[in-house]
């Protein structure tokens, strides 16, 4: 039994009015334009946008938007959502999908009642992620279809259609996107949304929720989309550019990158045709074979995984098809960061100049990790490291904890602003794994080498992942310390609501009390500290790191970009007596504020990048700095 | 290699929180506002706090946003650092480069580092690397500010107007800071300002 929904959808494409939206904002638009009422996220770049104008949507009262507390629980309230008749969305940065996978798996063999997208952008590059993984991958191990558009006029033109073919096979869909894709900025034909979206649902018993044969629904699910593959509407996500003289070559490409493979092959003269594949998962195999089996050379231009190349390979051979094919395996396209136009230069110019030039193209790039210090040896152009904000709180928190714990310490640390403490030369924090990796591995860590272990993280994240670790401390009176970093923000993706957040205007919610949930989850030692108080805290890291057990203290200071957005009377920059200063190097070094500089031999405070925020005026041991 | 003679190919380099991002949109807006294609990419990751800032922005155009460097027309570059850095990767071509007077002095110890490299050697490094040098003059325009906040990607998008290539006229890119930059009543002022005078402070070396 179907639900009817609310809202009525105007699938057709009727434009109005022409205006610049960056990819993740024709996504808002998309949805807006096919009805969406429902959605949740957890922030995470390079898909920070969508959520924040979703947010503002949601405070005018346009839509349900929620910041859920991590990516599992937005998936589930947007399950819920297209389980009662609801189209929903939920919106997530690439690892935001593991998070959310478990529920992902299980809620495509129910089903959707009302169309449902999960929209993952992926960070090739990691620009600012822990892995560069391909989300193209979710499309078959969970059996969802995978949606990639290339421009964002195209995004806000498939969102509809996505909508239409999810409900007409009920499946949830994936709207896969990339850090190119959601941060290129186009010209977008749309047509404006003013009225209220509908978020009433009606939830319908089915006796396929229930049934322990869950293996039946995953025969169902593989008939739908042998269907879906072949739905008019779908093949549309399918074409083939052809160039004016009939070729022997082909370039398979996927949507994210289409539009810089176009531009490659018009720079280089490329005398082929491009097959450009916007629907990821399920490939139509007869369509494909039929477009393949037309030429004599094929080229695999995919950025991250082979994903293409491995599946259309197996559909040259089932179809015993004669073509040569060139591609990653060879090592004919790079295999890691992101396809920018200067890295595929090397591969255009070889396929270019000889379609039989079957040698290596490039060469696996030296494995070794360490960071260079120079972008180029010979001019000495130093690298510009990402490091923590002038003023930023964390920093007196890393100070105490740097000078409590000298050099015996595991440290650590996790997602957030303040895995920037690793960089020199704060440096505080061994490594980041994942949200919530750093306590959990402290655990391990402490048992395996037989000492206490500090772990770092921020408010946010411990929301998000780290509770359940720090029970699993309390339950097995693991050796640790947890400091949690608490800008009561989420920071790092620009300053969005945490849990605890009470500074930000919210409609209908309760701010958590950080100290409540840690004293409620067991921890018997618990302080909670002004991150200011940077000599103070010291010693209170030391008395925590005497305890025996799992002991936490809550360093508070806010966020300074929030703070310096709010503020409402003009920053007061500090400056150093240059009398009383003795060249410690305290505040330039250990303490290592990106305002204290060294110019002409002394140590100086830049005047227009100082916040006033008199952290490094607590580190001065001369009280030099006012 | 074939270049798309209708395309304007250009590149913004500089540091977060120097409003490169804001500059670019700037710029497609006149695009949109006077009947012209265009499409920009923002390359940004941990931007706020210090890293790089890179847009590409393509006039004419709207499907690839990114371009090969050897490609680009224009460099515009708000930190000279961070201008050589991208010029550097430039082989066998030279753009028409307009730089912002600016070196950013950072604490060596981030890099671990003795000394930084010396700004008249990145100023050389530059000069080599630029068909044509276009210099704004930082401390002459600073002058008209009070306080904190002085806007340089206002006064660089103004000395655009000058640059027949781009197409800006002057009522356009006044219409355009207004609409971008117009909400905030304190701001909107210095902005218009730093519009009026952006272009005085232009020069070719």
């Amino acid at each position: 039994m179907s639900v009817k929904r609310k809202n009525k959808i105007d699938n057709g494409i009727a434009e109005t009015e022409e205006a610049l939206f960056m990819g993740n904002h024709a996504v808002v638009q998309g949805l807006l334009e096919a009805g969406v009422g429902f959605t949740a996220a957890y922030p995470g770049t390079p898909s920070t946008e969508i959520q924040v104008r979703l947010a503002k949507l949601h405070e005018k009262g346009q839509l349900y938007f929620e910041y859920s507390v991590n990516e599992k629980v937005a998936f589930e309230i947007s399950a819920a959502a297209a389980l009662s008749g609801v189209r929903s969305a939920v919106i997530m940065k690439h690892v935001g999908v593991n998070v959310a996978s478990d529920a992902m798996m299980a809620l495509a063999y129910f089903g959707v009642q009302g169309g449902m997208i999960i929209v993952a952008v992926d960070d090739p590059g990691c620009q600012s992620s822990q892995n560069e993984q391909d989300s193209r991958f979710w499309g078959k191990f969970a059996h969802i279809p995978v949606f990639e558009p290339s421009t964002p006029q195209e995004i806000r033109d498939v969102i509809p259609k996505i909508y239409e073919l999810s409900e007409k096979y009920n499946m949830l869909c994936m709207l896969r996107m990339t850090n190119f894709t959601s941060l290129s900025t186009g010209i977008v034909k749309h047509k404006p949304i003013e009225e209220n979206l509908s978020w009433n649902g009606e939830f319908v018993r089915e006796i396929k929720y229930q049934i322990p044969a869950r293996y039946l629904l995953h025969k169902g699910l593989h008939k739908s989309l042998k269907a879906l593959a072949k739905d008019p509407l779908f093949e549309e996500f399918i074409s083939l550019k052809e160039s004016s003289s009939s070729s022997e070559r082909l370039i398979i490409t996927h949507g994210a990158i289409y539009p810089i493979v176009e531009y490659m092959a018009e720079l280089y003269n490329f005398n082929g045709d491009i097959l450009k594949i916007g629907a990821i998962f399920p490939l139509n195999e007869e369509k494909i074979a039929e477009i393949v089996k037309k030429y004599k050379y094929i080229y695999f231009v995919e950025e991250l995984e082979p994903y293409l190349e491995t599946e259309i390979l197996a559909i040259i051979g089932r179809n015993k098809l004669n073509v040569t094919v060139f591609g990653k395996e060879k090592l004919q396209i790079p295999y890691e960061n992101s396809l920018r136009p200067d890295a595929l230069k090397e591969a255009f110019s070889r396929i270019v100049a000889d379609p039989n030039d079957d040698s290596v193209f490039y060469e696996i790039p030296d494995p070794s990790p360490l960071p260079k210090i120079f972008d180029s040896e010979e001019l000495l152009i130093p690298r510009t490291l990402p490091r923590l904000c002038d003023g930023c709180s964390h920093r007196g928190a890393f100070y105490s904890i740097k000078k409590a714990t000298g050099e015996d310490f595991i440290i650590p640390s996790d997602i957030g602003c303040y895995a920037l403490g690793q960089v020199q030369p704060v440096d505080v924090g061994d490594y980041w794994l994942c949200m919530g990796g750093g306590l959990g591995t402290a655990l391990g860590m402490s048992k395996v080498n037989g000492k206490k272990v500090i772990a770092i993280i921020g408010d946010g994240t411990f929301f998000h992942a780290g509770m359940p670790a720090l029970l699993d401390a309390v339950e097995y009176n693991h050796n640790i310390t947890l400091a949690i970093l608490d800008n009561s923000l989420t920071a790092m993706t620009g300053g969005q609501p945490s849990p605890s957040s009470t500074t930000w205007k919210r409609k209908n919610f309760n701010p958590i009390n950080l100290e409540e949930v840690v004293k409620g989850l067991g921890v018997k030692w618990i302080k909670s500290v002004q991150a200011i108080n940077v000599k103070e805290n010291v010693k209170i890291v030391k008395e925590a790191l005497e305890y025996q057990g799992p002991s936490v203290i809550i360093f508070k200071g806010e966020c300074v970009v929030n703070k310096l957005r709010n503020m409402k009377t003009p920053v007061k920059p500090l400056s150093i007596d240059q009398d009383l200063c003795t060249q410690c190097g305290n505040c330039l070094i250990d303490f290592a504020c990106p305002s204290i500089v060294k110019e002409d031999g002394k140590i100086v405070i830049k005047q227009d990048t100082c916040t006033g925020c008199g952290y490094c005026a607590m580190v001065c041991p001369v009280k030099a700095i006012k | 290699m074939k270049k798309n003679k209708e395309t304007l190919n250009i590149a913004f380099l500089g540091l977060g929180g120097q409003g490169i991002i804001t500059l670019a949109k700037m710029i497609a807006e006149s695009a949109l506002d006077t009947g012209k294609k265009v499409c920009y990419n923002e390359i940004h990751g941990l931007s706020q706090r210090g890293g790089s800032v890179q847009s590409f922005l393509r006039l004419n155009e709207e499907s690839s946003p990114l371009f090969a460097s050897s490609d680009v027309d224009l460099v515009i570059g708000l930190e000279k650092m961070e201008t050589l850095r991208y010029l550097y990767g430039i082989k066998g071509h030279k753009p028409k480069v307009i730089l912002l007077d600016y070196f950013e002095i950072r604490n060596t110890n981030y890099f671990g580092l003795e000394v930084f490299p010396e700004e008249e050697e990145i100023d050389k490094e530059i000069r080599e690397r630029a068909e044509e040098l276009y210099i704004f003059d930082s401390e002459n325009f600073k002058k008209q500010f009070k306080g904190n906040f002085i806007p340089y990607n206002v006064g660089i998008f103004s000395a655009l107007t000058t640059f027949e290539e781009l197409g800006i006229t002057e009522e356009t890119g006044e219409k355009i800071v207004k609409k971008l930059l117009g909400k905030n009543i304190l701001l909107s002022q210095v902005n218009k300002k730093a519009f009026k005078e952006g272009k005085k402070w232009i020069k070719k070396i």
